[in-house]
């Protein structure tokens, strides 16, 4: 073991919350709404890992892709259903902001659904597991931890590449700015919008593949990380990806690193507020600084008391 | 209206329990929904925080009201278990609550006045909360606000589940029959004290809409700027709006503490309060109070004949029948939305006594705010007028 298993646990939740941050910052840039679906996608991941890796007895990497199509085929689904709908209907960020909590508990509650249907068929405790023991070993390590890293950097780099150097990804960004400006010089709207669906969809599952690698996973399990996919997502800005993924390792890692440490001070019963600690991130960024960290990187490099504060500290611009 | 009436007469007779149920539900939902209509269907305020302000209306009464009724008990020179710690709180709630319960049998005055207490209790910290939402919602972003109450909901949750002076834990807590002189089922009575209160929010929320007040709340969910142009304190409008209606919205907590004489936590899960009230709300159609009663009886309606022959379904399928319903709520929701965006009962043209709305609009010109198309003609126009301006 090169590194205490809290701090693994820390990284791997830490690298799953980055990459379904990045996945809601993504849709807000396009859709302008919150997707509170978004962590139920990755439900749809964790299952898709279990039935191949458990069911049919597969080495559970190879349910990556599988999870990262099928997320991808749920998320266009709910674009040409729901979302496109009512955004051609001209419903506003409200309207289509509830049909997203709609769309989130019908997909919990097939997803619990077909668990059930699972363990009728083959007999199995399907509602609550952990696949651990399926991993492999590397160096002492288990193998989900070199793949959660490697997963997320590789993931960040292919994006940066795709939203700067592809025809498709800079009209992307386009279509983020202003939908209807991009229209106007030939970009397909709804094409673009149909990819970021896929993309957001796909990266979300990925993610819920990883999670009953090292946590124990339930139906709902990818309903209850939302708070902190949001408070990352919050945390690097809602402008661009980059801070996605800044603020959802921070979150990631604070909440479970945080919580051991106070567990330390004050004692066993802190573990129960866990979900207050993301809780906490999400109400004191939208209180103190709405444009989270990339509002404070620009606070403290643009405004006259922000370089003064950094002049202080001995930090010099160039 | 007819609905209130009718399904009190079913309650008074007492003679189905499915009746008295469903007359219950719909009693304690139709407060919440109509709060809701006030607020998001005339004031354009999107308050996904519903469930925050029940769950104080219930620790209101776990926390405050039962502390009281204990302490009054006392005061009679009833000896009662030890509850001070934690441990005792717990675990002679049981039986100090029959203690309980055979004072206030003899005393009716004291359970009528731990009613009005609790509701009145309820109804300032809901006020409380209701200004402590419109702090953020001033500065935020509707969506940004959405998401700050749906955490807010989840987060008082995780407390009563973990302090067990609020409500129990875990464990939740038992509440005194504060109806114990009425000598026929509780239920009933309760059923019945509900749908009175809902009968009088009715009122209060139609005399209010009808007021100059409402049609400013209307004008200021048609257009804000306008209003604070001439001269209309819009934050203010809408700090006052938020806080009443979190007050009425906390009675339902209260009442359902008391329909069942248990609190705990799971009681009042964000899902079951904010998502099925937003349903009837939209169901009905928002702008009018006929269409929340009408979305509140039908969704009420199915959902307790569901869960009655719950024992039937589970012979049949192999899942529980409560994630069928909520597949039910997640495709009604959407098929609302898409198919019929006004609701069962569009909005109508708010009725002014005295006031002839033919002279004064000559055409009926009603323009949806909710589905406010992206001004599609405006093109078309600017070219005519471009082309004016050439010539």
């Amino acid at each position: 073991m090169l590194l205490p298993a809290i701090w693994m646990a820390a990284i791997v939740y830490a690298c799953e919350i980055a990459i379904l941050s990045i996945g809601f910052t993504l849709t807000y840039l396009t859709a302008k709404i919150p997707n509170f679906a978004h962590g139920t996608y990755a439900g749809y991941g964790i299952y898709v890992n279990y039935t191949m890796s458990k069911i049919f007895g597969l080495n559970p990497y190879l349910s990556f892709p599988v999870a990262f199509f099928l997320g991808g085929g749920i998320g266009v689904t709910v674009y040409l259903l729901v979302i496109g709908v009512l955004t051609r209907m001209g419903g506003g960020a409200i309207v289509l902001t509830i049909s997203t909590i709609a769309i989130q508990i019908f997909l919990t509650a097939i997803l619990y659904i077909y668990a059930f249907w699972l363990r009728g068929v083959y007999h199995t405790y399907t509602l609550q597991f952990i696949l651990k023991a399926r991993d492999f070993q590397l160096m002492g390590m288990p193998g989900i931890f070199y793949v959660a890293l490697s997963i997320c950097f590789i993931a960040v780099i292919v994006l940066h590449y795709f939203l700067t150097k592809t025809r498709l990804g800079v009209s992307m960004r386009a279509v983020a700015e202003d939908p209807e400006l991009a229209s106007v010089l030939g970009i397909n709207v709804n094409r673009t919008q149909l990819f970021s669906w896929f993309l957001t969809g796909g990266l979300a599952a990925l993610a819920g593949a990883m999670y009953p690698m090292w946590f124990q996973s339930m139906p709902g399990s990818g309903g209850l990380i939302i708070t902190s996919i949001m408070a990352g997502s919050l945390l690097g800005g809602m402008e661009n990806v980059y801070g996605a993924i800044v603020g959802g390792f921070g979150v990631g890692l604070s909440e479970i690193l945080l919580t051991n440490q106070l567990q330390d001070i004050f004692g066993i019963w802190v573990g129960e507020y866990r979900p207050l600690i993301p809780m906490f991130f999400l109400i004191a960024v939208l209180l103190i600084q709405p444009r989270g960290l990339q509002g404070a990187y620009d606070w403290l490099t643009k405004s006259k008391r922000g370089m003064e504060l950094l002049a202080k500290l001995g930090i010099r611009l160039e | 209206m007819l609905g209130v009436i009718g399904s009190s007469v079913a309650a008074i007779t007492g003679m189905n329990r499915l009746v008295v149920d469903i007359a219950m539900y719909f009693g304690l939902f139709v407060i919440v929904a109509m709060a809701l209509n006030f607020q998001y269907g005339n004031a354009g305020i999107p308050n996904f925080g519903c469930a925050v302000q029940v769950i104080v209306g219930g620790f209101t009464v776990s926390g405050l009201t039962l502390r009281l009724a204990y302490w009054l008990v006392e005061k009679a020179g009833i000896q009662l278990l030890p509850y001070q710690t934690a441990y005792d709180w717990l675990y002679n709630s049981q039986l100090n609550v029959v203690t309980t319960n055979s004072f206030l049998k003899s005393h009716p005055l004291v359970g009528i006045a731990l009613l009005l207490f609790s509701l009145a209790v309820a109804m300032v910290l809901g006020a409380a909360i209701g200004w402590l939402i419109s702090v953020p919602a001033i500065r935020l972003r509707a969506t940004y606000l959405m998401i700050t109450l749906i955490t807010m909901a989840d987060a008082s949750q995780i407390f009563g589940r973990n302090i067990p002076y609020i409500c129990g834990g875990t464990l939740g807590i038992w509440i005194p029959n504060v109806f114990a002189w009425y000598p026929g089922d509780r239920g009933v009575i309760t059923a019945v004290v509900t749908l009175a209160i809902g009968l009088v929010c009715f009122f209060i929320f139609r005399t209010m809409l009808n007021s100059p007040y409402g049609r400013l709340m209307r004008a200021i969910r048609e257009n804000e700027i306008t209003c604070q142009s001439v001269g209309k304190n819009v934050v203010g409008i809408r700090r006052n709006i938020l806080m009443f209606a979190s007050a009425i919205t906390a009675i339902p907590g209260v009442m359902t503490a008391y329909y069942y004489s248990y609190v705990v936590d799971a009681m009042y899960q964000r899902a079951y309060w904010t998502y099925w009230s937003w349903l009837m709300l939209i169901l009905g159609g928002p702008g009018n109070n006929a269409g929340t009663f009408l979305g509140c009886a039908l969704v009420i309606a199915m959902r307790r004949i569901i869960i009655v022959y719950k024992w039937f379904f589970d012979k049949i399928l192999f899942f529980p029948i409560s994630y069928f319903e909520q597949i039910l709520l997640g495709v009604l929701l959407i098929a609302v939305m898409i198919f019929r965006p006004d609701g069962l009962i569009p909005e109508k043209l708010l009725y002014i006594p005295g006031v002839n709305y033919r002279r004064l609009v000559s055409e009926e010109v009603k323009v949806d705010w909710r589905t406010a198309p992206k001004m599609r003609h405006a093109g078309r126009r600017r070219r005519f007028s471009l082309k004016f301006w050439k010539r």
